[in-house]
């Protein structure tokens, strides 16, 4: 049987609270979390040594400036963190860095792992017209009803996984009594030693699952609108290049991606790299070629590396300068290739990514 | 009570001039301040600008770089390109209005010890008198 | 006194323009033509290089944008192998620049390349552009109209080289309502104009005239600018704040067409460290941001392209926090092009100033005593 930490805070000032316990009493050595920087109030994650410093922190704050997997792994990669820290991450950043952890580019040991029940989070263009402060209540009140929030990320409205897995306390941040009482779960031993001594309520209970049930239910629907309101299976040739036509080439998208690891991805490498001969190929087969060219085997490509671990974060959508929708379509194509596996990424930490593994027995249906 | 300023000066150094030069300097005795931490480079030419930028805003209170003076370069002309690399760093230093009196770039020949100390203490005293580097505190650089 | 070829328009400027190429392609000045091509779902453009000549239809020697900076179309044709064909580049004058850069450093061969450059009254933003096409080629009338305007980008308000003479050979569109003038700038353009028997010893008086009315409105522009930026991006708080919204996602970098390194420094293993130092430097100041290095990566970028920077605006254009890079590059890139007293993408055999040195210089940067 876990147990629920119970605070008479609402659940920011509630999380917070713990954090600093956590950090004043060396339960950890550091924390990650978001935290709001400067005058014009940008926020960007932190890793924060100095307790005094969480008074500036907002954990919850509906905002994803970088998919925190990335930063995990950047602190991480060369070696296992040698004192532990708190983070304070939202389940599809949990999801991502565990495939990460996979994919031998981080490592969990010496975490201690907060998450919540994700209500989802804004578009990063909110953040450039100063507008994320300005929806909080709306964001707030919306989430006590148990209801979607209007104008988040498309693929944080779609999303069933807002339930965190491998984290060691989960934080219910969605429900009608957030704005007064914070209930923390605790789901592993490791979370109620961290917590010795804390002077709040500490009782038997654990998350229920059927409370969020109905939201749930609601975001799947979501989902099923957004995927069927863009319909790849009619792309053929002209619809992939109705959408991706207007591509700059930036790759952004592979940039901000948490999956996409590569220091020198093999897109920008000497191998995709054409040459003039291959230009005069092409203009003498098609009469003319783009360039820069291969715009659409960039994305595809992409995709075929990175699907099998997408975990639909929206970053990519967010960085894309001319806004072409590519979380719907990494998520809807990511979510067919994991479905074959029955594969959910991030959400078993000994279960193999598919294209590392196989049996000698499957998919007949390819064979031919 | 108030804390002496020690100021931290990162000094990228060729190892043909300046190091000898050092290496006199420390074998005379001769006084050098010991919060300077040499890094010691094949010739002043290897200094690309983003290692000074990187010594600057990790927050290092003073840049040197130290090479051998025009003519005397082992290499015959690393340290022509090192002189306009670091002409280049300072002036965007000082075209974003921090502070490009903390960079410094000094020629040293290897027989000179004296000059050597004097380069290095000079230069932190200076630098005291600029204040410690607000870049070393700031969490959001 | 400029001087060069006045042809007659029959139609829109653009017609004229594109009866010009076709005319010299017919008449095998060179095999294919690189140019701005409207994409099939009519949001946007991009760079076509094209051998058969009915695919100029849908062209436009001036789209409303600049998606893809033309110097990086240039550089993915001609860096790598050899160009066998003599390819017509059309484009803006700060495309043709930096074609010209990249050429300097070696990721470039435009020696079967003839530049053609156009007037240009700006572009309109990218992100102002493509979600609503319609209103922006509106937009775009209008900004030809009146010769730039408020709705071009903040880099093109100020923007110097506009009807330059550089590149082989430079297409005057201002000046006469009735012509289009062909200024040829090079040897290459000069051969191309006299193998059409076009002659291009006309005075240019009225384009002159224009070009400075022009010239010193754009410079009061950029005195404001320079204010504007002072107050409220210089110094290390308000540089600290300018970037605070960055997300570190490097798309200027992509997107600048001097930035031409497949792997960046700053995305390498030189600037990846062991957990233990980011622990110390959380300790050192209490807490850390993440992502770090925010500065170093924007100035260590100044101080490796900065020399080059022709002030072109596509970092700008693919920032999605719309921070005001291009402004603050282009500022810092010419403070040092004056300091070096170089000025980029004019003549593709001077050298970059990095690689070539006098014995004595700077002396007010060296401390030699």
């Amino acid at each position: 049987m876990t147990k629920v930490l119970k605070i008479n805070k609402g659940v920011e000032e509630g999380v917070k609270e713990v954090l600093k316990f956590l950090l004043e009493n060396e339960r950890v050595k550091g924390v990650f979390t978001l935290r709001k920087t400067g005058r014009n109030g940008a926020v960007t994650y932190a890793l924060v040594k100095d307790p005094s410093e969480i008074d500036n922190c907002v954990p919850l704050y509906p905002l994803m400036p970088i998919n925190a997997a990335k930063s995990l792994s950047t602190l991480t990669l060369r070696e296992s963190l040698s004192e532990s820290i708190a983070l304070f991450v939202r389940p599809c950043e949990l999801r991502a860095f565990v495939e990460l952890v996979k994919l031998q580019q981080g490592s969990l040991e010496n975490m201690l792992i907060l998450s919540s029940t994700c209500g989802g989070v804004y578009p990063l263009k909110m953040a450039v017209t100063n507008n994320t402060d300005r929806n909080l209540e709306k964001y707030w009140t919306t989430l006590r009803a148990m209801e979607i929030p209007s104008d988040i990320r498309p693929t944080c409205k779609g999303c069933e996984h807002f339930l965190p897995y491998n984290s060691d306390m989960t934080l219910i941040s969605i429900g009608k009594d957030i704005d007064k009482s914070c209930h923390v779960v605790l789901n592993t031993k490791k979370a109620e030693e961290s917590l010795r001594g804390i002077e709040e309520e500490i009782s038997d209970g654990e998350l229920v699952a059927e409370d969020m049930e109905s939201l749930r239910k609601r975001r799947i629907s979501e989902r099923e609108k957004l995927f069927s309101d863009l319909k790849t299976e009619d792309f053929g040739l002209d619809g992939l290049i109705d959408l991706h036509g207007k591509c700059i080439g930036c790759h952004g998208c592979s940039s901000v991606c948490p999956i996409c690891y590569c220091r020198l991805c093999f897109f920008d490498s000497e191998v995709n790299d054409p040459g003039f001969s291959s230009y005069e190929g092409e203009m003498r087969k098609r009469g003319g070629i783009r360039v820069p060219p291969k715009t659409i085997f960039y994305h595809l490509g992409r995709l075929s590396h990175v699907g099998i671990s997408c975990v639909g974060c929206g970053s990519c959508s967010d960085v894309c300068p001319v806004d072409i929708p590519l979380s719907t379509i990494f998520l809807k194509i990511g979510n067919a290739i994991q479905g074959t596996y029955g594969y959910l990424p991030g959400k078993d930490l000994d279960e193999k990514i598919p294209l590392q593994t196989f049996e000698e027995e499957e998919l007949a249906k390819f064979e031919q | 009570m108030e804390e002496k300023f020690v100021p931290k000066i990162v000094g990228f150094v060729c190892s043909w001039c300046s190091s000898a030069g050092a290496d006199v300097a420390g074998s005379a005795q001769l006084n050098v301040p010991s919060s300077f931490i040499p890094i010691s480079v094949m010739c002043s030419s290897r200094v690309d600008p983003a290692l000074i930028l990187a010594a600057f805003l990790r927050g290092a209170d003073g840049v040197l770089v130290a090479g051998c003076r025009p003519r005397d370069c082992h290499y015959e002309n690393g340290n022509y390109y090192a002189r306009r690399r670091f002409a280049l760093v300072k002036n965007i230093i000082k075209s974003l209005g921090l502070e490009p009196e903390r960079l410094r770039l000094s020629w040293i020949h290897g027989s000179e010890g004296q000059r050597f100390a004097d380069v290095v203490t000079q230069f932190a005293e200076h630098v005291k008198g600029l204040g410690p580097n607000p870049a070393r505190k700031r969490i959001d650089l | 006194m400029t001087k060069g070829a006045v042809i007659p328009k029959k139609g829109t400027t653009e017609k004229a323009i594109l009866d010009f190429i076709k005319d010299a392609w017919e008449k095998n000045c060179f095999d294919s033509l690189l140019i701005p091509v409207e994409i099939p779902s009519g949001d946007s453009y991009t760079y076509l290089l094209i051998q058969d000549p009915s695919l100029i239809e849908n062209a436009s020697p001036l789209p409303p944008i600049t998606s893809v900076q033309g110097a990086r179309a240039i550089s993915s044709i001609t860096r790598k192998g050899k160009v066998t064909k003599r390819i017509a580049a059309i484009m803006r004058p700060c495309e043709i620049k930096a074609g010209v850069e990249l050429h300097k450093l070696e990721q470039a061969d435009l020696e079967n390349v003839v530049l053609i450059s156009v007037d240009c009254p700006g572009a309109l933003p990218l992100s102002d552009y493509v979600p609503d096409s319609k209103t922006g080629k509106e937009k775009f009338l209008k900004v030809l109209k009146e010769w730039g305007g408020e709705s071009v980008r903040p880099v093109c308000k100020t923007c110097l080289h506009f009807g330059a003479e550089l590149g082989d050979l430079h297409i005057a569109t201002l000046g006469d309502e009735n012509s289009i003038y062909l200024i040829p700038n090079s040897d290459k353009g000069k051969e191309m104009l006299r193998s059409l028997g076009i002659s291009a010893e006309e005075n240019l008086s009225a384009w002159d005239t224009r070009i400075s009315e022009i010239k010193k409105k754009k410079e009061e522009n950029k005195k404001k600018s320079e204010q504007q930026l002072e107050s409220e991006v210089l110094g290390l708080e308000k540089l600290l704040e300018t970037f605070n919204k960055c997300i570190g996602c490097h798309n200027c970098m992509r997107a600048c067409p001097i930035c031409y390194c497949a792997s960046c420094y700053f995305d390498s293993d030189n600037t990846e460290h062991d957990g233990t130092d980011y622990l110390d430097r959380a300790e050192n100041k209490g807490a850390l941001k993440f992502p770090c290095d925010t500065l170093f990566f924007h100035l260590g970028r100044m101080s490796h392209m900065s020399l080059s920077c022709l002030g072109c605006g596509s970092c700008e254009d693919a920032c999605p926090m719309s921070i005001p890079v291009a402004q603050l590059f282009s500022f810092v890139g010419q403070k040092n092009q004056e300091l070096f007293g170089y000025l980029p993408g004019m003549d593709k055999e001077e050298k970059v100033p990095l690689v070539v040195y006098k014995e004595k210089e700077f002396e007010e940067f060296e401390d030699s005593h």
